[in-house]
């Protein structure tokens, strides 16, 4: 599944739908609205291309680690501290590829897919820098 | 000729200029012609956009019909009639 949302997502509960008996190795990464002092966070995202971009990282990471499940879940709107930003659930037949594909869909995710992201705080506001400017 | 070209733009270029909008330009139009019309909407934005040299800056990603356009050429890209040219900085999701 690949979507971008304003919804709060259950994230138990798609790691649960992972264990389907199919892979062997079950790898997740949870991003998190971190407390730097921040009262909450907007995530913007051009979201047509965003879900494209997403779908096409998936069939990279598929390609290059032979995962076999790839659950992606990012959220736009206002978020606060301790908010589930992203999930990304994969699965594999053996550890070492769900760990490798994980990690390179996550990686990827803050090269190119359109999201940003503008932190307020109590004295205004500023955009978050990408990694890759 | 006057073309039509429609403009999404995201994160601060949307605070700068607006997220959503049509400009006219005169055909044949490029990347840099279109951002050159884009950034007279805003005296203070344009200089995120364009260089003291004229050129559309690099920091500038630029999609046109949903496809990123880069290298060297991309301020000579063409931009016809009814496309859609998306403007926005480098990402930060994840």
């Amino acid at each position: 599944m690949i979507r971008v949302t304003r919804d709060e997502f259950d994230a138990s509960a798609l790691l649960e739908e992972a264990r389907s008996g199919e892979e062997g190795a079950v790898v997740s990464f949870l991003g998190i609205v971190r407390n730097d002092g921040i009262d909450r966070m907007e995530v913007e995202a051009f979201e047509e291309v965003a879900e494209q971009e997403l779908s096409r990282i998936r069939e990279e990471a598929i390609a290059k680690f032979g995962v076999t499940r790839v659950d992606i879940i990012h959220r736009v709107g206002s978020l606060s501290v301790g908010d589930r930003i992203v999930l990304i659930v994969v699965g594999a037949s053996h550890r070492k590829a769900a760990f490798l594909g994980c990690e390179y869909i996550i990686d990827r995710i803050k090269e190119s897919v359109p999201i940003w992201k503008k932190e307020y705080t109590a004295g205004g506001s500023r955009w978050v820098p990408g990694e890759h400017e | 000729m006057l073309i039509t070209v429609h403009i999404r733009a995201f994160a601060r270029f949307r605070e700068s200029f607006g997220d959503r909008f049509d400009v006219e330009v005169e055909s044949p139009a490029t990347v840099r012609s279109v951002m050159l019309e884009v950034g007279k909407r805003n005296g203070q934005g344009v200089r995120d956009l364009i260089d003291d040299g004229g050129n559309v800056k690099k920091s500038v990603i630029i999609m046109v019909n949903r496809e990123r356009v880069t290298g060297e050429a991309r301020d000579e890209h063409p931009v016809h009639g009814g496309d859609e040219v998306a403007l926005y900085p480098p990402v930060a999701g994840g």
